[in-house]
């Protein structure tokens, strides 16, 4: 026992404090107020074992060990993200912080706290509803970023039904909460290449009818974000057989010959990139170039004078006439 | 407390303020309808800006997650048409560099710079604790309340230390958009080399800021760039102009400077602070709680007030602000736009 200044708490102690703290918290009884403060400083304290301070170093690999068994064995990961909006601003942070330092944790290979969540799945759907409350929406976000970098916890994720909740969040009044939202969408269908083609072939009317809201939201940045994803999605070659069933609906042409025509030059853009895959497709199927036979003159006229100004763009305009030059030689095809 | 709903309707706009963002933004006083409060709100066209749309959303997020007096706030931020809005408390003396433009052309009062300094190193000292770099610190980026609060703000440049789960030691990302920022950023960042750069980069910009602040000008303006980096890295450092620093010829004459910047005097621990803030060596720069201590700060100036010091300076009101000529002009401008629409019709 050191005879000035505090002895060093064990992970032990401090995980046992920081649990009676939070179920002294929910309950929101007369002692709340000592109860916050004392996640606050009990969070504070774990976070520095972590990550250590601008001048204090980290705690030592055993230290960290015991710590996060001590959090899996009290269950406390689950229980601080459920009472996350009873924490104070800063302890939301730091809670955050301390998940996301206790999920990159490595034993060789092993991932301990990422098998630790497949076993208690809750912990995933939970952080996803964070979305729905103003004041704990960002912190959520990037655990779940955090979350998604792993595929079996971003599978999880993407086969619940709790994903297609992301349509809504994505597109709520608040730009920082939805944009946000957007990042970890994005994250989820793009990060783990084999499970999200298989994922999007698997789901594909569902996921595509909810897109469709998305390209046609009313709100502008949503529809930026949601075409310029759906563009990336398409010409990513691990999608292929989505891209194919994509590029076979007349529907869908017809949505992003409209986009090329909108007021926003960037979705104008946008449009171009999902367009031109229709365009380059060997082999169309009749509706498809029913519709680019019956437009071919206008189609040719309005790309000829599509974002002239952008000269320096070199890759743009050579798809641009590559896609005059194919148009220009549609013919019908032979009926059979 | 006042709760600013992320809805366009419960905002009137009053007045066109100015620009921020290098034009990428327009800034509006607007009166928030159901509480009655003045609000400075930040229109960003998100249909004009391209490499930057990521910076608007990262800095919208990031100063959303800091909660500190001497930092900007913003209350919401919302979409309307291809804009991003962002509702913010009206700081209304502007930023330091409004003032240094308007009343202040060589220089703020020093007690003015003291009260100054000591809040953005509060506030600056939160950021670093909270794990990040500020990396754009600037005369104009350092705003002022009518009651004479000073915020910082310009957060889009700002950069986690806490990074891949760890407290990063150095940094070595380039910030983005920066090219505006460079006179004011430190040796170690300009250099970009293997070393990298922590948080101390920023006090090094707390001393080109009071630089700014004390003799009015940008330091290193005019300067090529590249010459501005080779005099960094040789460890030439800007100076506060008063009598002991002007040079004077052999007949006593000052060239390039005004008789105010020549006959005045700095005290003595302004000058030691600014050469604190500027070592050439980071590790030797006091971290900002250090300043905080600092026996210069610690001096009372208790019966001070920011707004009498900034005299004659005066706060932003609402009936000052009125240039509604300006406002429907813009309006006007902006419909005109977007009457080049398409014409053609597709056939389907």
């Amino acid at each position: 026992m050191p005879l000035f200044g505090k002895s060093q708490k064990s992970p032990a102690d401090v995980v046992k404090a920081l649990k009676e703290a939070v179920n002294s918290l929910e309950k929101g009884d007369k002692k709340a107020e000592k109860a916050q403060e004392d996640v606050s400083k009990n969070l504070v304290l774990i976070k520095n074992m972590l990550y250590g301070t601008s001048d204090a170093e980290p705690q030592t690999d055993i230290i960290v060990a015991q710590l996060a068994q001590e959090l899996y064995n009290s269950n406390l990961l689950l229980l601080l993200i459920q009472n996350l909006n009873r924490i104070d601003f800063e302890g939301k942070k730091d809670v955050a912080q301390v998940f996301n330092n206790i999920l990159r944790r490595q034993i060789g290979t092993r991932s301990p706290t990422v098998e630790y969540i497949c076993t208690k799945p809750e912990i995933l759907f939970t952080l996803m509803t964070g979305y729905e409350h103003q004041e704990i929406a960002l912190n959520c976000g990037t655990m779940l970023r955090e979350c998604a970098r792993y595929e079996a916890l971003a599978k999880i994720m993407l086969y619940s039904d709790d994903f297609y909740n992301f349509f809504k969040y994505v597109e709520v009044s608040t730009f920082d909460i939805a944009s946000d939202a957007f990042s970890t969408f994005k994250e989820l269908l793009t990060r783990h290449k084999m499970l999200c083609a298989d994922f999007l072939e698997m789901n594909y009317d569902k996921v595509f009818n909810h897109y469709q809201r998305l390209l046609n939201s009313e709100n502008y940045v949503t529809r930026r974000q949601s075409l310029k994803l759906l563009g990336e999605l398409l010409l990513d070659r691990h999608n292929f057989t989505v891209m194919t069933r994509y590029i076979s609906n007349p529907d869908n042409l017809k949505l992003m010959m409209n986009m090329l025509k909108e007021r926003s030059r960037n979705i104008q853009f946008e449009a171009f990139h999902v367009f031109k895959v229709f365009v380059a497709n060997p082999n169309k199927p009749k509706p498809i170039l029913d519709i680019l036979l019956r437009n071919q003159d206008k189609l040719v006229e309005f790309l000829m004078k599509f974002h002239t100004d952008r000269a320096e763009d070199e890759q743009f305009n050579d798809e641009k006439a590559y896609l005059i030059r194919q148009i220009k030689e549609l013919r019908p095809a032979a009926d059979h | 407390m006042v709760n600013f709903e992320a809805n366009n309707d419960h905002y009137s706009t009053v007045s066109l303020l100015g620009q921020c963002w290098d034009g990428l933004a327009i800034v509006h006083l607007a009166k928030h309808i159901p509480s009655d409060k003045m609000v400075a709100i930040k229109r960003f066209n998100m249909d004009k800006i391209k490499e930057e749309s990521n910076l608007v959303e990262h800095e919208i997020i990031l100063t959303r997650q800091l909660q500190h007096p001497n930092i900007t706030r913003y209350y919401s931020s919302f979409v309307i048409g291809p804009e991003v809005c962002v509702v913010s408390p009206l700081m209304a003396f502007g930023s330091c560099r409004d003032l240094l433009n308007t009343h202040f052309s060589h220089g703020l009062p020093e007690n003015a710079i003291a009260l100054i300094l000591r809040e953005v190193l509060e506030g600056l000292d939160y950021i670093h604790k909270k794990g990040f770099i500020h990396r754009a610190l600037r005369a104009s980026h350092i705003l002022i309340s009518a009651n004479g609060r000073v915020c910082l703000s310009g957060l889009r440049y700002a950069c986690p230390i806490i990074e891949h789960g760890r407290w990063q030691r150095q940094i070595h990302s380039f910030p983005a958009s920066t090219a505006r920022n460079l006179n004011w950023l430190s040796p170690e960042v300009l250099e970009q080399n293997l070393q990298g750069y922590n948080e101390k980069s920023d006090i090094y910009s707390i001393g080109v800021v009071l630089c700014e602040l004390a003799n009015g000008a940008e330091p290193f303006a005019g300067m090529p760039t590249t010459l501005m980096l080779i005099e960094k890295v040789r460890g030439a450092a800007p100076q506060l102009l008063d009598c002991t620093t002007v040079p004077r010829d052999e007949n006593n004459e000052i060239h390039g400077f005004s008789q105010d910047q020549a006959n005045r005097r700095f005290s003595e621990g302004l000058h030691q602070l600014a050469a604190l803030c500027l070592q050439r060596e980071p590790k030797c720069r006091p971290t900002a709680s250090q300043l905080l201590t600092h026996s210069y700060l610690k001096v009372n100036r208790r019966g001070l007030q920011l707004p009498d010091l900034l005299k004659p300076a005066i706060p932003l009101s609402d009936r000052v602000a009125q240039n509604t000529d300006e406002l429907a002009n813009l309006d006007t401008i902006q419909r005109m736009s977007d009457l080049e629409l398409y014409t053609c019709e597709w056939d389907f």
